[in-house]
């Protein structure tokens, strides 16, 4: 265990060393996520700013959504998936023998390759929406309330984290996959959005299959000190099940691994 | 002319080349119909009042037409350039007596009819049962096919110009990014653009992000006026010509610079 | 760590692929999207070789041959489809930590290096992965420095290092945790000559040295040669020949080449009394004799006076197995 913390330590090192090499990435990479970040608001402002609610939720309310769903994309993006692409190109190049013939857990090794810690700005930024928004309200959420919510975006990370996971298991299979990584990106971004204001089976998919409702409609109403329990032990099961599904996809697909000809 | 002529082979290996990734397809399918999702989203918030101009019935036209858009006019050469620019592969390319951007545009279109296949016919069935008409009078046929035409050109010459960067550079992919960030917004991609603020409305007037995407939609589903279309073609002219050249000039000194340092 | 248990034994080792097989055409191309007919390629048929804790031992074989797949199941890296494999006392299937931990792969062309970090970056990482202690590290560094010179490349990113400079930092960050085995996968490929004999007599001093087992593929037949006393030859997946390299030259070009140097045009007839001439141009020739008839042939040729140098070699290698190679297409034919 304590050898894994190394480890884990040690990649990060590296990655601020390799970002250290890229300056001009660190910076361009942190302002675009800010500027993101600013016109990501714009769709919600036309939606709801000065409008009725809209399945329970006002304005300021679904900021509290996109304040959790910023947060969350600051950890994707600095955290999870700049090891997804570089997995992908490993596949590409060949090169993941190496890491396969490490005596390490193969999947830690591929989720701890690379890290772009700048993407804290991110979190920063989600932190600065969700201050700014109770202030907007007037109110401020009870420290209960805020651990629940801490609790539960732990809880989404780890079901974000597992879907990687078996998307880079994929990538075994089907080595061309630059585009699942933008689709997924591309559903997760529905995540600013609060999952109610979705009906039927969009909803139903939102909330068991690619489950944004978990990761950022579930803190944002524990915030709000609305969140029913039953939710949260469902939220924290939900994690549970996709953790451990995420690793058995991935050890499945190791063991079916054919690396690229010679 | 050589190029005309060995076209009809380049689509269809093209054909067979977006064949062989069968899943890589099917994601590509499923990423084009984001909107199913910006539907669900903005029919809900148009329940009680309509946005703007926009009620239920509109945003349901409205992003089906933005499927229907997205698939028809859809290109991904950037990726393809940057990975063989990288990579060095695309030496093989230029060593062949065609023009590598042929090649990459027929592979594009060749794919076009397939990925088109199963969204498109269905959106446009939604479109018309929800009530929208679909454009009749014969110039409002030609503008609408002269706009698709034009959307596909913009994008493919700008995925070019942004391919070419990484030329001179480490990787054009983030700046891609930025593109697609910039388009999403101000495209008309996640919102009609008539219902922005005034002041974007007009920046998202002059930019090319709409002319990819949201000016065809509108044409699509009958939301512009003879004059509104004139002056959008007009725009789109220049905007394809413009990225034309400067793909072109970009791909030359980049393809001299490419050859000086090797693959 | 016992040393007793660092051989390795395979025993009727298959290995299949699935391919997918498309005809051309458009029909057949849209057909693809909702049927696909998958064929099966052997890879590796019915190989068994034993292979004692120590020993040099190359892979010889055409491209195709299998010889990167074999390699690839004995690390671990492939399942194997039929079979025994045991090295080191491990079934490299199962990828045990306490496995990976005595063997390294070496492929040429590809590499651990990280790309943008000087290799020492490298180094450190495999020291935290494999769990070395400091002072056994910075000793198996020194060494390696010794043997290969790269505390002056070492601090300079991956990338700045020319191809050879890359080889010797990739071959430090295999060896660092000492491994009983070494797997090298066309270490070479892509080297000038001077490199290449760097790269071969280290790996020689290497395995003198640690008593490492080494397996080297590789189809430049030099390296070979000058590195394994013992090579096994796979082509089309199954095993042609496994021995010593001088009793498989014998066996199948059991001839010489005696090359002659003449001051004038020698005369053909008169070689072609002695042996099969193979050359015979304005001041050369080339004459291949019988190794029983080789004293003889040689006596009757220094008699010429126009003779003006007479060398004797061994067949080449490439030659030899392009007649292995015939042999067994012959054979399955």
């Amino acid at each position: 265990m304590r050898r894994y913390l190394r480890l884990l330590l040690l990649q990060l090192r590296m990655s601020i060393a390799l970002g250290a090499q890229y300056r001009w990435d660190f910076l361009t990479q942190g302002g675009l996520s800010l500027v993101w970040t600013v016109l990501g608001l714009v769709p919600l402002y036309v939606a709801l700013h000065n409008r009725p609610a809209v399945a329970g939720w006002t304005y300021e309310q679904a900021l509290v959504v996109v304040g959790w769903f910023t947060m969350l994309k600051g950890i994707l993006d600095g955290a999870v998936n700049p090891s997804l692409v570089l997995v992908v190109e490993h596949i590409r190049k060949g090169t993941l023998d190496f890491v396969l013939m490490k005596p390490a857990d193969a999947q830690f090794l591929v989720s701890t390759a690379r890290f772009e810690p700048w993407r804290a700005i991110d979190l920063f930024a989600g932190v600065g929406i969700l201050v700014w928004t109770f202030r907007l309200m007037g109110t401020a959420p009870s420290l209960a309330a805020i651990a629940v919510s801490t609790l539960l975006l732990a809880v989404a990370v780890t079901v974000l984290y597992s879907m990687w996971i078996a998307a880079i298991a994929a990538a075994f299979w089907v080595v061309r996959l630059d585009n699942l990584s933008y689709l997924m990106s591309s559903l997760f971004d529905f995540g600013r959005w609060p999952v109610s204001i979705f009906k039927g089976a969009v909803r139903l998919f939102f909330t068991f299959v690619v489950p944004i409702a978990l990761m950022t409609t579930y803190p944002a109403e524990a915030l709000l000190g609305r969140l029913e329990p039953a939710r949260a032990w469902l939220g924290i099961g939900g994690a549970l099940v996709f953790a451990l599904t995420g690793r058995f996809v991935f050890t499945r697909a190791i063991g079916r691994y054919t690396s690229a000809s010679s | 002319m050589r190029i005309l002529s060995a076209y009809p082979t380049l689509l269809r290996i093209g054909f067979a080349n977006a064949v062989a990734y069968r899943t890589e397809m099917l994601v590509w399918m499923l990423t084009m119909t984001m909107p199913f999702v910006s539907l669900a989203l903005w029919s809900a918030v148009a329940e009680s009042v309509p946005v703007g101009r926009f009620d239920q019935k509109s945003f349901v036209a409205y992003f089906l037409a933005t499927i229907v858009v997205r698939q028809l006019c859809g290109a991904w050469v950037v990726w393809e350039l940057i990975q063989e620019i990288k990579s060095g592969t695309l030496t093989s390319r230029l060593l062949k007596p065609i023009h590598p951007l042929v090649v990459y545009s027929a592979d594009n279109i060749a794919a076009i009819p397939l990925r088109a296949l199963f969204a498109a016919p269905l959106a446009l069935i939604g479109i018309t049962s929800g009530g929208t008409a679909l454009p009749h009078e014969p110039h409002r046929v030609v503008a609408l096919f002269l706009s698709l035409f034009g959307a596909w050109f913009i994008t493919f010459f700008v995925m070019v110009i942004i391919g070419c960067l990484s030329f001179f550079m480490e990787s054009s992919a983030s700046i891609f990014d930025i593109w697609i960030a910039c388009f999403m917004i101000l495209s008309g991609y996640l919102v009609p653009l008539e219902l922005f603020p005034s002041w974007v409305r007009g920046v998202a007037e002059v930019l090319p992000f709409r002319y990819t995407l949201g000016f065809p939609v509108e044409i699509l589903i009958g939301m512009s006026s003879d004059a509104a279309i004139a002056r959008g073609l007009v725009i789109q002219l220049a905007y394809g010509c413009g990225s034309a050249a400067m793909a072109l000039a970009l791909w030359r000194s980049g393809v001299r610079r490419f050859g000086a340092f090797g693959g | 760590m016992s040393r007793g248990d660092q051989g390795i034994e395979v025993a009727g080792l298959h290995k299949d692929y699935r391919v997918h097989r498309r005809k051309s055409g458009m029909l057949n191309t849209v057909r693809s999207i909702f049927h696909r007919t998958y064929e099966t390629v052997p890879a590796v048929r019915d190989l068994s070789f034993t292979i004692e804790p120590g020993e040099r031992v190359g892979f010889l074989g055409p491209n195709g041959a299998g010889k990167t797949t074999t390699l690839k199941i004995l690390a671990g890296l492939l399942h194997p489809t039929a079979g025994r494999v045991v090295v080191a006392g491990h079934e490299p299937r199962l990828r045990e930590h306490r496995f990976l931990k005595r063997i390294t792969l070496v492929m040429g062309q590809k590499q651990q290096l990280i790309w943008d970090l000087p290799p020492v970056d490298t180094f450190s990482q495999n020291r935290a992965i494999y769990d070395l202690s400091r002072a056994s590290f910075d000793a198996t560094l020194k060494e390696l420095d010794e043997l290969l010179g790269i505390s002056a490349i070492a601090e300079k990113p991956t990338r700045q290092l020319s191809l050879g400079e890359r080889m010797k930092c990739e071959l430090a960050a295999a060896l660092l945790h000492r491994p009983d085995v070494l797997f090298l996968d066309e270490p070479t490929i892509g080297l000038d000559v001077s490199m290449q004999l760097a790269v071969r007599d280290f790996i020689r001093a290497y395995n003198e040295r640690t008593g490492a087992t080494t397996l080297l593929t590789s189809h430049y037949m030099d390296d070979v040669a000058a590195l394994c006393p013992r090579v096994i030859v796979i082509d089309k997946g199954r095993l042609r020949y496994d021995g010593a390299l001088g009793k498989l030259v014998e066996k199948i070009r059991p001839d010489k080449a005696i090359v002659l140097r003449y001051a004038h045009r020698p005369d053909r007839a008169a070689l072609e009394r002695i042996g099969t001439v193979t050359e015979c141009d304005d001041a050369k020739a080339v004459v291949r004799v019988a190794r029983p008839d080789l004293r003889e042939a040689v006596a009757n040729l220094l008699l010429d006076p126009e003779l003006s140098d007479l060398t004797i070699e061994d067949p080449p290698l490439e030659e030899v197995l392009r007649e292995l190679f015939a042999q067994s297409a012959a054979e399955s034919a």
